[in-house]
């Protein structure tokens, strides 16, 4: 958050002018869905606000200054976004206590990463990248962890910084259209994905959660409620789980996969025959 | 500290109006209605931001504002029907699209970095998104049924 002088971050007129306004014309023309299958992807104000600021980087309007500036707004922004979840947990905190076991041991999800990408990253021919790339959804904490543990300029770390990247940009965007979809396509509940949300990133969860709602405006509290008391869970559990669950289990199923290949290899065949 | 102070009130009120606008646009809920919820949900910040820096421990100012919020709006807190009734007139939404705004303005400069990523990266990494949200789903899923709460 040091990183710029958040008083010139204040005084930057433009920057502010080009939001507000993004944000007016975005609400303005308000919320749209489109059915594909037996679900839909809600297209809310938040997604055109963030491919239109997008776009008006590569044009005249914005400078590498003004997106620099852009950063501690986000941060401060996220911020008054987890006072607002805690004032809708507040007053559900007896609902929330009564999904506690399954908002705690749907953390155990996050293992789900671990088994769908691993074999894919695998299978696209990634090797110790791989456990970088699938150990976690690779926020801030866990860069941390893989670049302290394997170093930034290793494979570990390249993988890490690509699924990074990769959220960065559109992590928030990417989660807000499948779960509207997702929770519309498929027969699980709408509070189940809301829990699903919290994964420890206030502007995904926003995203994520933020399309439940447009889909299911009628539960609009006890989302937030159950989005936002997971992805509290998530921020202060988050890393400890991956240092003493999603890391090692990461780096066995690796090995394991790892000697799978070789023995295939050793047969006969190779790994790409 | 107090000049950090003064500089987080100004951004906090400056995104404060982007969200009082939004709310506005999108929600129909005038300006001056939600106001005295968004100083509160500034105030909670403020004082999260300040214990962050204040306290030995290592939680993030996030943390210290979720359980601030939580507190102040639990039913037994004195003043809590305030809270809640101030702070309902402002939208989750409301709050999120500014966040993606300048989101939006930032990325660009992460661009080139994206650009490198590649066919495979790219496929990897939405692989692992959709494993955790699904993966908690599920387990959400099985649990709340088992517990007849859905």
């Amino acid at each position: 958050m040091e990183k710029v002088e958040l008083k010139t971050v204040i005084k930057d007129w433009r920057l502010h002018a080009i939001a507000f306004i993004l944000v007016a014309i975005t609400e303005a023309i308000g919320q749209f869905s489109i059915a594909v299958g037996p679900g839909v992807i809600l297209l809310l104000p938040m997604l055109y606000a963030f491919f239109l600021g997008l776009g008006l980087y590569f044009t005249p309007f914005i400078s590498e200054k003004n997106a620099k500036n852009a950063e501690p707004l986000i941060i401060l922004g996220v911020t008054l976004l987890i006072a607002k979840i805690g004032v809708t947990i507040g007053p559900q905190i007896e609902a929330i206590i009564a999904a506690g076991p399954a908002l705690l041991l749907q953390e155990l999800g996050n293992l789900g990463t671990i088994f769908l990408a691993l074999p894919l990253a695998v299978l696209l021919g990634f090797r110790r990248e791989s456990i970088g790339m699938t150990h976690s959804i690779a926020r801030e904490p866990n860069v941390g962890l893989i670049v302290n543990k394997f170093g930034f300029s290793s494979p570990e770390g390249r993988g890490v910084m690509a699924v990074y990247i990769f959220g960065t940009v559109f992590g928030a965007v990417f989660l807000g259209l499948i779960s509207g979809l997702l929770a519309t396509a498929t027969p699980l509940h709408p509070l189940s994905f809301a829990m699903a949300s919290g994964v420890g990133s206030g502007s995904m969860m926003a995203a994520a959660s933020g399309s439940l709602i447009g889909a299911y405006p009628e539960l609009e509290e006890q989302i937030v409620a159950f989005a936002g008391a997971s992805n509290l869970l998530s921020l202060s559990t988050g890393l400890y789980f991956s240092i003493f669950i999603g890391l090692p289990l990461t780096e066995k199923l690796y090995s394991i996969m790892m000697r799978r290949s070789e023995r295939k290899a050793a047969k006969g065949g190779g790994p790409n025959a | 500290m107090l000049k950090s102070v003064i500089e987080w009130t100004w951004v906090l009120a400056i995104f404060g109006v982007a969200a009082l606008i939004g709310n506005w646009f999108g929600m129909d809920v005038l300006p001056w209605e939600a106001i005295p919820g968004m100083l509160v949900l500034i105030a909670v910040s403020l004082v999260g931001l300040m214990l962050e820096k204040a306290l030995p421990f290592s939680m993030p100012a996030v943390g210290y504002i979720g359980i601030l919020a939580i507190i102040i709006s639990l039913p037994w807190f004195p003043g809590s029907d305030y809270v809640v009734a101030w702070t309902s007139q402002i939208g989750i939404l409301a709050l999120a699209t500014p966040i993606l705004a300048y989101a939006g303005i930032s990325v660009g400069s992460n661009w080139a970095d994206f650009r490198k990523l590649g066919f495979r990266s790219f496929l990897v990494a939405i692989a692992v998104f959709l494993g955790t949200f699904i993966g908690s789903a599920l387990i959400a899923e099985v649990i709340l049924r088992w517990q007849g709460i859905i």
